[in-house]
C-alpha cells in the first residue's frame, strides 16, 4: 500500500475531527492524499479523499443527527487505524468499504441523499486532480466519473485562470481557428 | 485521399459544445467547413458510448449520436484511416506523455486514451500532408503540446514538490496544432452563424463554454472580445 504512514495519520486525525464534529478538519484531511492521488494515482489515496471529504459533508449537512451512525464510524475508523498498523491492506480495502455500506441504516430519504454526497464529493476530487495537472480524461478515469460531470464542475473554479495555463498568444490561436475556414 | 481540411475534435470540446446547447451551432460551422469534423473511436466512447449509460448524460450522448448519423462528425475510418494505425500511435504517445514527468523516481500519468488519439491522429494527417488541428478544451494535453514546462511548473507549484523531466520527450509533442471551443466560437460570431442576434453574443457564449469546461482564463475572454 503507498504511503501506509500518511494514510495513519489521516485516519487518526479524522477520528478525533468525528468526535468533535469538525467538519473544516475533515475537509483539509480529504484534501491531504489529493497529491498523492494525482502522482501515485492509487485506489487508496482516492477511496480515502472521497470518504473522508464525503464524511465532512454528511456531518455538516447534519444528515448524522439522531442515528448511531457517528459511534459506527467511529468504530470502523479504529478498525482501520488497526489494519494500517498491521499493513494488512486487504482488511484496509474491507473496512474502508463499510464507511461506504454504514449509510444502510439510515431512512431511504437520506440514503438518497448521502449518496449524492459521495458522488459529489468523488467529482470534487476529481476537480482537484484536474487542478494539479492530470487531464481531464484521466482524471475522469481514474475517479470513475463521466467527463461530462468533471467539464460542468471544473468550469466553475478558477483553474483555467491560473497563468501557466496560457500556452499561446489569443490572436495567434484565433489566426489558426479562422485560417481552418479559409 | 482529399486536400480536405481535418478537425480533430476531443470529447472536451464536444462536451463544451453539448451541454451548452450549441450543437446546432457546429452544425452550422460544418457547413461552411471545406473539409471533416472527425473523432476517434476513443472519444466516441467518451462523448456517446458510456454517458448513453447514465441517465443525467443520455440525451446528450444521444444528441452527440445523432450528429455522428448525419456525418456532421465522423470517424476517422471515413477518410480511410484504419482502427489500426490509430491505435499503435495512440500507444505511442499514451507511452510518451506518461513517461515525460516525474516526482523522484515515479512517472506521472498524464493523459488517456482519447486524448493520446487525438494526438495520434494529428501526426497520421500530418504526415499525409492534410492541414490538420485539435479542438482541446481540457488544459494539460494543450500545455503538453504548447508549453511543456509550463506543465512541470504546474505540478511543482500544486504538489509543493520537485518535478524533473524527461526533455527529450519535448519535440514528440511539438508543432501540433490545438484550439479550443472558444475560437470556434469566435469563429462562428465572425462569419455570423449563431442563432442569437444580440452584441452580448460572443461574450456570453465564451463564458458558456469557459463555465462548461473550456480552459480559457477571463483575460483571455476579454482579448478575444478585443479582437471584435
Amino acid at each position: 500500500m503507498e504511503e501506509r504512514e500518511n494514510l495513519l495519520k489521516i485516519f487518526q486525525e479524522t477520528k478525533e475531527a468525528i468526535k468533535r464534529e469538525d467538519v473544516l478538519k475533515l475537509k483539509e484531511l480529504g484534501n491531504q492524499t489529493i497529491h498523492t492521488a494525482s502522482i501515485v494515482q492509487d485506489p487508496d489515496s482516492i477511496a480515502v479523499a472521497i470518504i473522508v471529504y464525503s464524511l465532512s459533508k454528511i456531518i455538516e449537512r447534519n444528515y448524522h443527527k439522531n442515528s448511531k451512525w457517528s459511534d459506527e464510524i467511529i468504530l470502523i475508523v479504529e478498525n482501520i487505524i488497526q489494519d494500517l498498523q498491521k499493513d494488512d491492506t486487504k482488511l484496509f480495502r474491507k473496512d474502508l468499504q463499510k464507511i461506504r455500506h454504514s449509510i444502510n441504516q439510515f431512512s431511504k430519504k437520506l440514503k438518497v441523499y448521502i449518496k449524492e454526497v459521495f458522488r459529489k464529493a468523488s467529482i470534487n476530487k476529481a476537480s482537484r486532480i484536474y487542478e494539479h495537472g492530470i487531464s481531464m480524461e484521466k482524471t475522469a478515469e481514474l475517479l470513475g466519473i463521466s467527463m461530462y460531470e468533471l467539464a460542468d464542475y471544473a468550469g466553475q473554479t478558477g483553474i483555467s485562470d491560473v497563468l501557466l495555463g496560457k500556452t499561446l498568444d489569443t490572436k495567434d490561436r484565433i489566426k489558426l481557428a479562422m485560417d481552418m475556414f479559409n | 485521399m482529399t486536400e480536405e481540411k481535418m478537425m480533430i475534435f476531443d470529447a472536451s470540446s464536444l462536451i463544451s459544445f453539448a451541454i451548452n446547447g450549441l450543437l446546432h451551432e457546429l452544425i452550422e460551422l460544418r457547413k461552411i467547413f471545406n473539409g471533416k469534423f472527425i473523432i476517434t473511436n476513443e472519444v466516441k466512447s467518451e462523448i456517446i458510448d458510456r454517458p448513453l449509460t447514465i441517465k443525467r448524460f443520455e440525451l446528450e450522448a444521444l444528441k452527440l449520436k445523432k450528429l455522428l448519423d448525419d456525418k456532421i462528425i465522423e470517424l476517422p475510418s471515413a477518410v480511410g484511416i484504419s482502427d489500426d494505425e490509430i491505435s499503435r500511435g495512440t500507444t505511442h504517445f499514451l507511452n510518451l506523455a506518461n513517461t515525460t514527468f516525474y516526482e523522484k523516481q515515479k512517472n506521472i500519468n498524464l493523459i488517456h486514451l482519447g486524448e493520446a488519439s487525438c494526438l495520434a491522429l494529428s501526426r497520421i494527417f500530418e504526415k499525409k500532408g492534410i492541414m490538420n488541428v485539435i479542438v482541446i478544451d481540457e488544459r494539460t494535453t494543450r500545455m503538453l503540446c504548447e508549453k511543456p514546462e509550463n506543465l512541470r511548473k504546474l505540478f511543482e507549484d500544486k504538489l509543493k514538490t520537485k518535478i524533473t523531466s524527461n526533455k527529450n520527450n519535448y519535440p514528440i509533442f511539438e508543432g501540433l496544432k490545438l484550439i479550443r471551443s472558444a475560437e470556434l466560437i469566435y469563429v462562428l460570431y465572425k462569419k455570423n452563424l449563431s442563432r442569437w442576434n444580440d452584441s452580448r453574443i460572443l461574450d456570453a457564449m465564451l463564458w458558456a463554454v469557459k463555465f462548461k469546461g473550456c480552459a480559457i482564463s477571463e483575460k483571455e475572454i476579454q482579448e478575444i472580445k478585443a479582437i471584435g
